[in-house]
């Protein structure tokens, strides 16, 4: 229990010395290791651990608020799941024996610096018939080298191999 | 032939209106099992699998290689595909084994053994093991929220008016595809003004339904569709990495997301391999489960012509709807398009699992008349309502919808049409008339709408779009107009989408705003005395107790 604490603590001092203003910008793995340890009973992090939940910039939830937002003083880009809150939802998940949506979360984590038409755009490539194998495996290096995000890389890799195995690159229908 | 009078009175019977056909099993023409299915077999090889079904691992076709790569819980794979079905099958109607325990065998599976454990389960099991694995605790259900016009006062009020009888989801479409974000923002202030935290969706284009939850205009997705044949799949224009990667989209967003699938697809798109339905939806179970996306509508869904039209049909559809369930996963359980020209075969389509309660009984149930249902009708409509309300009443069960009075009904059907009214003016969107406002109120279907310039309200949905306008444009429209909580309660989605919760395994919000899913609602059955009971919830018996139209014998003079 005093471990977990000190996890917890751990993770709000790194979170108020080192996420002033940029946490968008090297999304992924940066913090991995000083997530807090969370279990079901640190759910709803709303209500439990709302400290913890941060906006893409780095700002407390609570310091987001309804008049900011009435006064225009608000980003809608603010209003987003930021990776490090993935990454805590994705434990809670692990912990109850979910393990495969923590993956989906960690993927996601990697995405969330992801612009929206990019991603819109890489989801596309990534429909049958739609991209050459050098099509995916440039948007696999284009993740790992761009937006820190070496799983989603993988991702790409992994239907870059199979779709040519599979015939579902473009010019096999 | 001289006709007996018997058999002609018969024939005239609405159920000679359904279609039935005889088994076929190399057209995929068959419920729960099919000559053409594979045994079950697991071979592991150094944690990896090298068989599965019947196929080497060089033999895999690509969902087969996705299923085998990430869907199955290897670490147990080898023991519990070793356990008989039969045992399996009866682990999951045990009270003394809890859902937990069933489910550290049941994720291990192959999905041929996980078919052949449903096999082994008759429908009154199905229920049993159904009231057990779902992973909320609390049952709920969801609502269609559309009209052929695309009126947004009336899907505002509609909206309202569905969430005020407790549903804690709502889906609208649309009648014209360029109406979806003017769709999106009717139901989801609709919804916010008939009870807050009831969260919303709308289902078009994949792309073009992502795009709409990134501006903050729906809060979910769930017609991301997948299918049991890779021929199939890739006809749906998609595959398993890239409807993998989409869910992984959409969580990056803070957007709750569950695939959807059933029994049918695949009959009706032409390559079934000739597996059986229940085989073929046992691989759209575990692409999702492979994807990590929390959940699945399943249970035929819109392709519930095929499987009740043969043998044992209906309980092929729980038996999906409780594979998924076992898989742990969130299970929106169809009871969705309508099938049947017969009331009594209608309530048969629900009574599997609106008796065990599911995690939404119906995906949806239609939240306006049949004929403004534009996903083609449901198997429930809101001229349903009683009958639906007296069961529940009857069986003391709770299937997720409340009576309401028809004052209240007016009066949050009003409240919404004028929300919505204001958001539009607030964004520059075409007038709202007070006689919309007022026909919504007091109406119930689209022909009691004063007629919108549709060709106007198009033109004014792309410029919307272009212009970027988002849910912060939406709060302010509130806002300026003087309506205060629908505001908050827009805001307060918007806040939830920053912290997440709700991305968790069957998550709903009650109208507080407290985020209820199977973490923190984990479903504990252990037989009687154990689980969710009606009565225990004594709010929500008391108010399917009072149904407006029953009398008080009290005050009866007799």
């Amino acid at each position: 229990m005093s471990s977990e604490v000190d996890d917890l603590v751990a993770k709000i001092m790194k979170e108020l010395n080192g996420n002033g203003g940029t946490a968008t910008k090297a999304p992924a793995q940066d913090t991995t290791s000083a997530d807090p340890d969370l279990t079901a009973k640190d759910f709803p992090l709303f209500k439990k651990h709302p400290d913890l939940v941060k906006s893409p910039s780095g700002k407390e939830l609570k310091a987001i608020t309804f008049q900011d937002i009435v006064d225009g003083k608000v980003d809608s880009k603010e209003l987003r799941i930021a990776p490090s809150t993935l990454r805590m939802q994705g434990k809670i998940a692990a912990e109850a024996g979910r393990s495969q949506i923590q993956n989906n979360f960690q993927r996601a984590a990697e995405l969330t610096g992801v612009p929206d038409d990019r991603l819109l755009e890489m989801y596309g490539a990534l429909r049958p018939y739609r991209s050459s194998k050098q099509d995916l495996l440039d948007i696999a290096d284009e993740l790992a080298d761009k937006y820190h995000a070496p799983i989603c890389s993988n991702w790409f890799k992994e239907a870059a191999t199979n779709y040519e195995k599979h015939n579902k690159l473009k010019g096999d229908n | 032939m001289k006709r007996q009078k018997r058999f002609e009175k018969l024939e005239k019977r609405p159920v000679h209106l359904d279609g039935f056909v005889k088994e076929w099993d190399d057209e995929g023409l068959v419920a729960m099992h099919s000559k053409n299915d594979p045994d079950p077999s697991l071979k592991v090889e150094n944690g990896v699998i090298t068989e599965l079904d019947g196929k080497k691992r060089e033999d895999f076709d690509l969902i087969d290689q996705y299923i085998a790569e990430y869907g199955i819980n290897i670490a147990n794979a080898e023991k519990a595909n070793a356990m008989s079905s039969q045992s399996i099958a009866k682990m999951l109607i045990d009270p003394n084994v809890s859902r937990s325990e069933v489910a550290k065998v049941t994720t291990a599976l192959t999905p041929a053994k996980a078919s052949d454990v449903i096999n082994q389960l008759n429908f009154a099991e199905m229920i049993m093991a159904v009231q057990k694995m779902r992973p909320r605790r609390t049952p709920f259900t969801q609502a269609h929220i559309t009209n052929t016009l695309d009126n947004p006062a009336e899907i505002a009020a509609d909206g309202a008016e569905a969430a005020l009888r407790g549903f804690p989801e709502l889906e609208t479409t649309t009648a014209v595809a360029r109406y979806a974000p003017l769709n999106a923002i009717s139901l989801m202030v609709g919804a916010q003004a008939g009870r807050p935290g009831v969260i919303t969706q709308c289902s078009v284009e994949e792309a073009v339904e992502l795009g709409l939850g990134m501006r903050g205009f729906t809060a979910y997705a769930e017609t991301i569709s997948v299918y049991g044949t890779d021929k199939v799949f890739t006809d749906g224009d998609d595959t398993p990495w890239s409807k993998g990667f989409l869910a992984s989209c959409y969580a990056s967003r803070g957007l709750k997301m569950r695939f959807s699938s059933g029994s049918g697809s695949e009959v009706l798109m032409g390559y079934t391999e000739g597996k059986s339905m229940l085989y073929l939806e046992s691989r759209c179970i575990y692409i999702t489960k492979a994807s990590g996306v929390q959940g699945l509508q399943n249970g035929s869904v819109s392709c519930i012509g095929v499987p009740s039209a043969v043998p044992s049909g209906l309980r092929e559809v729980l038996g999906e709807n409780l594979m998924c369930m076992m898989m742990d996963l969130e299970c929106a359980s169809s009871n969705d398009q309508t099938f049947s020209h017969s009331d009594i075969r209608r309530t048969e389509r629900m009574l599997g699992q609106f008796i065990a309660g599911t995690d939404y009984i119906s995906s949806g149930y239609a939240g306006e008349e049949n004929s403004d249902n534009t996903f083609a009708g449901s198997n429930m409509d809101v001229l349903d309502y009683d009958d639906y309300e007296s069961m529940e009443r009857d069986l003391a069960v709770d299937g997720g919808i409340l009576p309401i009075t028809e004052d209240q009904a007016i009066k949050i059907r009003q409240k919404a049409a004028k929300a919505v009214q204001a958001v539009f003016d607030g964004l520059g969107l075409p007038e709202i008339t007070d006689e919309e406002v007022e026909a919504a109120t007091y109406g119930s279907t689209s022909d009691d709408m004063p007629k919108r310039d549709m060709t106007q309200d198009i033109k004014a949905a792309q410029d919307l779009m272009d212009r970027g306008v988002t849910v912060s444009d939406i709060i302010k429209a509130l806002d300026d107009h003087g309506i205060d909580d629908t505001a908050q309660a827009v805001f307060k989605l918007a806040q939830q989408k920053i912290c997440g919760d709700y991305l968790q395994t069957s998550a709903i919000f009650d109208k507080d705003w407290n985020c209820v899913s199977a973490i923190n609602d984990n479903n504990d059955y252990m037989g009687p005395g154990t689980g969710y009971r009606v009565w225990e919830n004594k709010d929500q018996w008391q108010k399917i107790k009072d149904i407006p139209w029953a009398l008080d014998p009290q005050k009866v003079d007799f």
